[in-house]
């Protein structure tokens, strides 16, 4: 047991784990230049390993886990448990506890976006980066159907099959980033809805995964009636993709994953104010309201004053001039873990305080010293 | 000093102008528009005409003379080309001081007209080095044309000789309005010009042909309202969020409020005197134009700060502070010759003096903008000076040998040479994106971690002054044991800021955006530092290096520190890329090449030393 302790607080491993974060920091930010931050922190700072061609060698999260256990281990060492290193025992327990943190908010934050026109509401939010297949049966005169199938399902071959549908799809191919092309020629018999007039053009991936427009090609089967065929879907797909069969009809919207909120925001005017003679913002705010249980709040969420309401925080982060009217961005984030670097900073400026204000004295007189001599 | 401490009258270097978001003094406007066209921030005697026969001219006073009387200007060779092939292709002489005035420019660039054009359209990533500076002359020659017209309309330059005209206009014959006062008036000139129109022009009497005459005029003058930069005119509601007006916009809008009105009006008799040269009159025009100023626009603008920022301007506080740098560190030297102990002291007491300076700057700074210290790349360049030279003063407070005084000379003296050139950009106060228009968060994350960068660039060089005493003095094991403990101990301090400022950087972040941490380049760029000086500090107390490699592991922290202040502007992405600047690139390359030749070298030298004084 000993032996696994003195092997595992050596601080040669703190050190040489320190020296890979820092190299995994330079290339992942020289890397920014060329790809996009989610590839990058994808790659470099949420993985486990990271391949440099064949080579596997720890990623961020693998090599920041290393430095926990050292760190913990640490304070099995017998020789600090004495006032005089108090200040460096609550330090290396601050910094425990911002790595624990850091491991929360990576493990279980979620974060996306919500869009609202002004005089509009809205009570999802919408993921950053993953899409989803929405399919809306709305024969019923009182209520819509939905059936959604998340990103993980949407890869090339994969048949998706719902007992709330009476036909199968089978995805032809799922583009990354696209455009539709109008046809110069007339199309094959079997293709169908917009896929008639238009084609879906592959396009390289933009840098930020979320500037690109996925797309999905896709065949409709086993429905018994002349709605199968091949069809295909964008994001943002201007005029949506409705079918019939059998007495039902059903609409299908390749949208951005939503996640629903328990209340709901509405956007009575979003304001932006430059500072007079120039282009540059002085300030972006959202006078909203918000109703949950038939009771209305109205909230103002400006630049740094986000809105924070059962566990979620509301950001104002961007927006979009329209012809119509203004519409806003917030930024929606949901994060277990975002006390705990307040708790740690607190907790580490304690301990390092108290070590500097210990060691002070010990300085001035070395110097003093010699000064003497 | 007494100076600011002494109300002073307001003259009209403080008339109050807005321009790029905030309101200043019209001293600190045409600075900075002559910097832009001369490159200096007033005129020497090379760009004078020899029989002025002076030394130089302030800003204001050039700006007055071409405003004045813009016919005139090319007496002032101004215009810096200092790049042949655009001299020549100007079709211009080559001239040793590099300097043209406005004729000759102008003359040049009509004859490329279409070549300005063409390069215009083209994006900016395609255009040669010429094309830049041709399009810089071709910008600066229409900056100096609106500068020398934007106040054409309110100067006395049409003269009404005729009787009836002057009667009309009840005014005496002979007299001369201006093109804003004659419009005010134009209305009881109708019954004339409908008279003017209705008549045959065989018929015409003198006072129809003075009228023609004047008319003719007025349309010259009107040619002038593109010269709209002037903006002095206050919004008349007295809101802040509304745009200032400039006296030809005025013209335009014919929309004068009342405040505004008297405002031109005085303005234009203060021009008329100044003019005329009748300094006791303008003077008095320009104690009224300041009494209006305050009494109408009292919530708008704070006349003490634009007074506060024209001494300013005049005092240089930054270049004194550098001279008492220099002169601390040659002091400095000379003690290491003769009389030491005297000469130290005066030294220390110098450095003090540009401290003081140095901190008188930046305070009056954030008294004019009222905020935090730090907000932009040129304010970061002070105040890690400043943070450099207080640790440094503190050294030598502690240590009495003069170690002190040498480095707080180096890092002030440094880093003020190096904000000057930031400083030649132009205005150094702008206005900050709304996402950092908070002084909360700026003067704690940013000030902290700012505090880190000069805390960490003074260990830097007590790392090399460690190295180069163990190579000068290997033997005195106590002394150099002492200068380690400062390293130390300047190690700690470092990283407590680097630290917090960086962690004070996630908690706005997650304020402001809801992340904690978003691996941008620049936080990236922070947590490198932090990281290097906790993996130094872990080698250090853990024995895995030694003094002496703890030195050098400092000094190449200098390194990480310039990379994450400026490097990563050169990445042009993420929130932070706020202060890019061409050739920075150059001198970063230049900087890590000097540190680690100078690092290493030493390191090794000393070790050898070392190893030499074992062996004996």
């Amino acid at each position: 047991m000993n032996k696994i302790a003195n092997f595992f607080k050596h601080p040669k491993i703190f050190v040489i784990t320190i020296i890979w974060m820092m190299v995994l920091v330079v290339l992942g930010t020289i890397e920014q230049k060329h790809s996009g931050l989610f590839a990058v922190q994808e790659r470099y700072f949420s993985s486990w390993v990271i391949w440099f061609s064949l080579f596997p060698m720890p990623g961020g999260r693998l090599t920041l886990i290393i430095m926990l256990i050292n760190l913990s281990f640490f304070f099995f060492n017998k020789s600090i448990w004495k006032l005089k290193k108090l200040g460096i025992v609550i330090l290396h327990l601050g910094g425990i506890l911002l790595l624990i943190g850091g491991g929360l908010t990576a493990m279980f934050s979620s974060e996306g976006n919500m869009v609202i026109e002004e005089g509009d509401k809205s009570n999802h939010i919408e993921d950053y980066h993953y899409m989803e297949l929405a399919i809306i049966n709305t024969s019923s005169a009182e209520f819509d159907a939905y059936t959604i199938f998340d990103q993980p399902l949407l890869i090339k071959n994969n048949i998706l099959t719902h007992e709330n549908l009476n036909f199968e799809i089978e995805i032809l191919n799922y583009l990354e980033n696209c455009e539709p092309d109008k046809r110069t020629s007339s199309p094959a018999i079997q293709y169908k809805g917009m896929l008639k007039n238009f084609m879906l053009k592959e396009l390289k991936p933009e840098k930020e995964d979320n500037w690109n427009r996925p797309g999905i090609i896709y065949k409709i089967s086993n429905s018994g009636t002349s709605t199968d065929g091949m069809y295909g879907i964008f994001l943002g797909q201007p005029v949506v993709q409705t079918i019939s069969v059998n007495d039902n009809n059903y609409t299908i919207v390749l949208r951005r994953k939503r996640t629903y909120l328990p209340f709901s925001i509405g956007l009575i005017d979003f304001k932006k104010i430059l500072h007079p003679g120039t282009d540059i913002p002085k300030s972006y705010s959202s006078d909203i309201i918000l109703t949950e249980n038939r009771a209305v709040r109205k909230i103002l969420i400006q630049m740094n004053k986000p809105l924070r309401h059962k566990g979620y925080t509301f950001f104002q982060s961007s927006f979009i001039e329209g012809p119509d009217g203004e519409t806003t961005v917030l930024a929606v984030v949901k994060n277990y873990g975002r006390l705990f670097p307040y708790i740690s900073s607190i907790i580490m400026c304690v301990g390092l305080l108290f070590h500097m204000f210990q060691k002070l004295p010990d300085l001035f007189r070395k110097s003093r010293e010699k000064v003497a001599t | 000093m007494c100076a600011i401490l002494l109300p002073r009258d307001f003259d009209s270097r403080d008339i109050p102008i807005h321009e790029n978001g905030r309101i200043k003094p019209l001293d600190t406007f045409v600075r900075n528009q002559l910097l832009l066209i001369y490159g200096k921030r007033s005129i020497k005697q090379n760009a004078l005409p020899r029989e002025l026969n002076s030394e130089g001219l302030s800003a204001l006073d050039w700006f007055f003379d071409i405003a004045l009387h813009p016919d005139e200007g090319d007496k002032y060779r101004i215009f810096n080309i200092s790049n042949p092939e655009v001299v020549a292709s100007l079709g211009l002489d080559w001239d040793p001081k590099h300097l043209y005035n406005q004729t000759e420019v102008l003359t040049g660039l009509k004859n490329q007209i279409h070549y300005i054009t063409t390069i215009q359209r083209k994006p900016e990533a395609e255009l040669t080095q010429f094309d830049t500076q041709m399009l810089k002359v071709y910008s600066n020659a229409i900056q100096y044309q609106t500068l020398s017209y934007s106040l054409s309309c309110l100067l006395p330059s049409i003269q009404i000789h005729n009787e009836t005209i002057a009667q009309s206009l009840s005014i005496n014959p002979g007299d001369k309005l201006s093109y804003y006062q004659l419009m005010r008036k134009a209305n009881k000139l109708s019954h004339l010009m409908g008279r003017l129109i209705n008549r045959d022009k065989n018929k015409w009497s003198e006072s129809d042909y003075e009228l023609q005459h004047v008319m003719g005029v007025l349309n010259e003058i009107s040619q002038d309202k593109f010269a709209r930069i002037l903006k002095i005119i206050p919004p008349e509601s007295g809101e802040q969020n509304e745009e200032w007006q400039s006296p030809w916009e005025l013209m335009e809008s014919r929309m004068i409020g009342p405040n505004q009105e008297k405002l031109l009006l005085t303005l234009e008799s203060f021009l008329k005197f100044r003019i005329d040269n009748d300094t006791i009159k303008s003077d008095s025009l320009l104690a009224e134009y300041e009494k209006l100023l305050s009494l109408q626009f009292k919530g708008l603008i704070n006349l003490d700060n634009v007074k506060l920022e024209t001494w300013k301007n005049r005092a240089n506080l930054f270049y004194k502070s550098i001279a008492f740098y220099i002169l601390a560190f040659l002091l400095l030297v000379i003690s290491w010759m003769t009389i030491p102990k005297l000469l130290r002291r005066i030294s220390f007491a110098c450095l003090l003096g540009g401290l003081a300076f140095h901190f008188y700057g930046i305070f009056l700074r954030i008294i004019i903008m009222q905020r935090p210290p730090v907000s932009t790349l040129y304010e970061s360049i002070i105040f890690v000076g400043i943070i450099g030279v207080i640790c440094a003063s503190l050294l030598e407070y502690n240590r009495k040998d003069g170690m002190g005084i040498f480095i707080g000379a180096v890092v002030g003296g440094v880093l003020h040479f190096v904000g000057l050139g930031y400083a030649n950009d132009g205005d150094t106060l702008g206005m900050l994106v709304a996402v950092l228009n908070s002084n909360f968060w700026l003067a704690t994350h940013v000030t902290t971690i700012t505090i880190g960068y000069g805390a960490s660039l003074f260990a830097g060089l007590l790392g090399h002054i460690y190295l180069l005493q163990s190579i000068r003095i290997p033997f005195d094991k106590k002394y150099l044991n002492t200068i380690n403990a400062n390293l130390f101990g300047a190690t700690l301090f470092a990283l407590f800021f680097t630290l917090f400022g960086t962690i004070l950087g996630g908690i706005w972040a997650d304020q402001s955006w809801g992340r904690f941490w978003g691996w941008d380049p620049k936080e990236n760029g922070a947590l490198l530092i932090v990281m290097w000086q906790i993996m130094m500090l872990h080698l250090r107390i853990t024995g895995l290096v030694k003094p002496m490699g703890f030195a050098l592991g400092m000094v190449l922290n200098n390194i990480v520190v310039i990379l994450a202040w400026f490097g990563v502007n050169l990445l042009n992405v993420g929130l932070h890329s706020y202060g890019f600047a061409a050739g920075i690139a150059i001198n970063i390359s230049l900087f890590t090449i000097f540190e680690l030749i100078t690092g290493f070298g030493s390191y090794f030298w000393a070790k050898n030393r070392q190893k030499q004084l074992t062996a004996y």
